[in-house]
């Protein structure tokens, strides 16, 4: 489903990404840890090409990114993402939130885009919240919002940037249930998290990052009782 | 009293070139000012210099020279009043430095306005396989829009006073025409007192539009 090759990812003279190998199956679910600055957001925009690569291959959804000849937004509509601040649409209701990319991406007619999307509000436990707008909506609720939206595209992969670090505590648990709901309909997804319980249910594979590489990576209950790398058992006894 | 009465209807006529004149501007300012400020954007550096130098240009010369310069100055070298018409090209002329001079300022407006727009909103836009296109007109405008309205409304009220300048290039609107009664009647107090009357009520209800829009937005989208 993802096959990255050597990515490189610089800005400027500074390189964050140092060449990153990896192999993500259909129904995946891959988790990434590591601490703050270590290039896992900047290696999640570049599996969609919202940062585009320095160097390397990324294959996703049968379509090669890294090729110039590859059509990006088509790319993206099988991609999608969840982001830290949510960012869902200030200025469109609930409902237009979730029905833009149907109605005027894939030229969805309004009716079916309407049932779709109260489906999908149903299916994150916010029904009825059709007409609000995103500031009248808890963090947590704005978040499963957010997850409908990028599941009304119908993706194949599912990303994630740290999906609930900017909620308040108790509406962390929403969230990730959720999110563990669809992974266990097969969902493929990379997800980036601090959250390690979410990791070792619902994750098949961590990897875990530091300065722009993998430092390690395999099973979550492998990964997490027996590391092998020095920087990977720091990094967990600081966070466990 | 009777200086006042006696003349209304040419002053008034005055007034309504002048609203004229002013409708046509803001109308047009805007269109230019989102055109050049999408330029003004653009991944292409051509396109980024020629809206650079178009803003630069009018916004460093005066608006009156800038009258003089094309209702006035173009046809002594080229032959516009044939292709428009005698009377026709003043007055297309006027219109159109005016526009593009407020627009030059709306441009300004509407490029901070995008830029001041969440760079999340635009990802997100993105990441659904929405083209930079559509993340444009369907997201990032019609948020930036709302912050533009202040300021918009005032180039507006400024877009009136500035109608004021195309008395000089011959355009009878409502100096021109107070000009004309003066010469007539000597009653300058009290004609000029008249139009800058008039001059406050228009700016004043224009103004106040400002206020009345963001209450309308604030109500219906949040
Ligand atoms: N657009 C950018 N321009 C310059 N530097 C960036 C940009 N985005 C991220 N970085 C830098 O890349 C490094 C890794 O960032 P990031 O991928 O966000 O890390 P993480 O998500 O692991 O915290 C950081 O040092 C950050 O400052
Ligand atoms: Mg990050």
């Amino acid at each position: 489903m993802i096959s990255v090759k050597n990515l490189r990812k610089s800005f400027g003279h500074h390189e964050i990404l140092k060449g990153i190998n990896n192999h993500v199956e259909e129904r995946e679910v891959v988790v990434v840890i590591g601490p703050s600055g270590s290039g896992k957001s900047t290696f999640l925009r570049c599996l969609n090409g919202l940062e585009v690569v320095t160097s390397g291959e990324i294959e996703i959804v049968g379509m090669k990114l890294t090729d110039p000849t590859t059509d990006i937004h088509k790319l993206r509509q099988h991609v999608g993402m969840v982001f830290q601040q949510f960012n869902l649409f200030k200025h469109l209701t609930i409902l237009e939130n979730i029905t833009l990319g149907p109605r005027k991406v894939k030229k969805q007619a309004v009716a079916e885009a309407n049932e779709i999307a109260r489906e999908l509000l149903a299916k994150v436990g916010l029904p009825g919240k059709e007409q609000r707008y995103p500031d009248e909506l808890s963090g947590g609720q704005q978040q499963r919002v957010a997850i409908a939206r990028a599941l009304a595209m119908k993706p194949d992969v599912m990303l994630f940037d740290e999906p609930t670090s900017a909620l308040d505590p108790e509406m962390v648990g929403e969230v990730l249930q959720v999110m563990k709901n669809l992974a266990s309909e097969g969902m493929t997804m990379v997800v980036v998290t601090h959250e390690m319980g979410f990791a070792r249910e619902v994750g098949h594979r961590v990897l875990f990052m530091d300065e722009g590489y993998i430092v390690e990576e395999g099973k979550p209950s492998d990964l997490f009782t027996n590391p092998q790398m020095e920087r990977t058992k720091s990094f967990l006894a600081k966070v466990l | 009293m009777n200086v006042i009465w006696g003349n209304l209807p040419v002053i008034l006529g005055g007034l309504a070139l002048t609203i004229q004149y002013a409708v046509v501007a803001i109308i047009l300012m805007v269109v230019i000012g989102l055109i050049a400020a999408l330029m003004r954007l653009s991944k292409l550096a051509p396109m980024r210099w020629i809206a650079s130098a178009y803003v630069e240009i009018f916004r460093s010369t005066p608006l009156l020279v800038q009258l003089f310069f094309i209702v006035l100055g173009l046809p002594a070298i080229l032959p516009v009043n044939q292709w428009f018409g005698q009377l026709m090209y003043p007055i297309l002329s006027a219109a159109l430095t005016l526009s593009l001079n407020e627009g030059a300022y709306v441009t300004e407006i509407i490029r901070a306005g995008i830029l001041g727009v969440d760079r999340g909103q635009k990802e997100a836009a993105l990441s659904i396989g929405m083209t930079d296109f559509q993340t444009m007109r369907y997201v990032v405008l019609p948020q930036a829009f709302k912050r533009m309205i202040p300021p918009l409304v005032n180039q507006a009220a400024q877009t009136v006073k500035d109608t004021s300048l195309l008395a000089p290039v011959g355009v009878a609107e409502l100096v021109y025409k107070g000009e004309i009664v003066i010469a007539a009647t000597f009653a300058s107090f009290t004609i000029w007192s008249l139009v800058a009357a008039l001059y406050f009520v228009i700016i004043f209800s224009v103004s106040k539009c400002s206020a009345y829009l963001e209450r309308r937005l604030q109500v219906d989208k949040r």
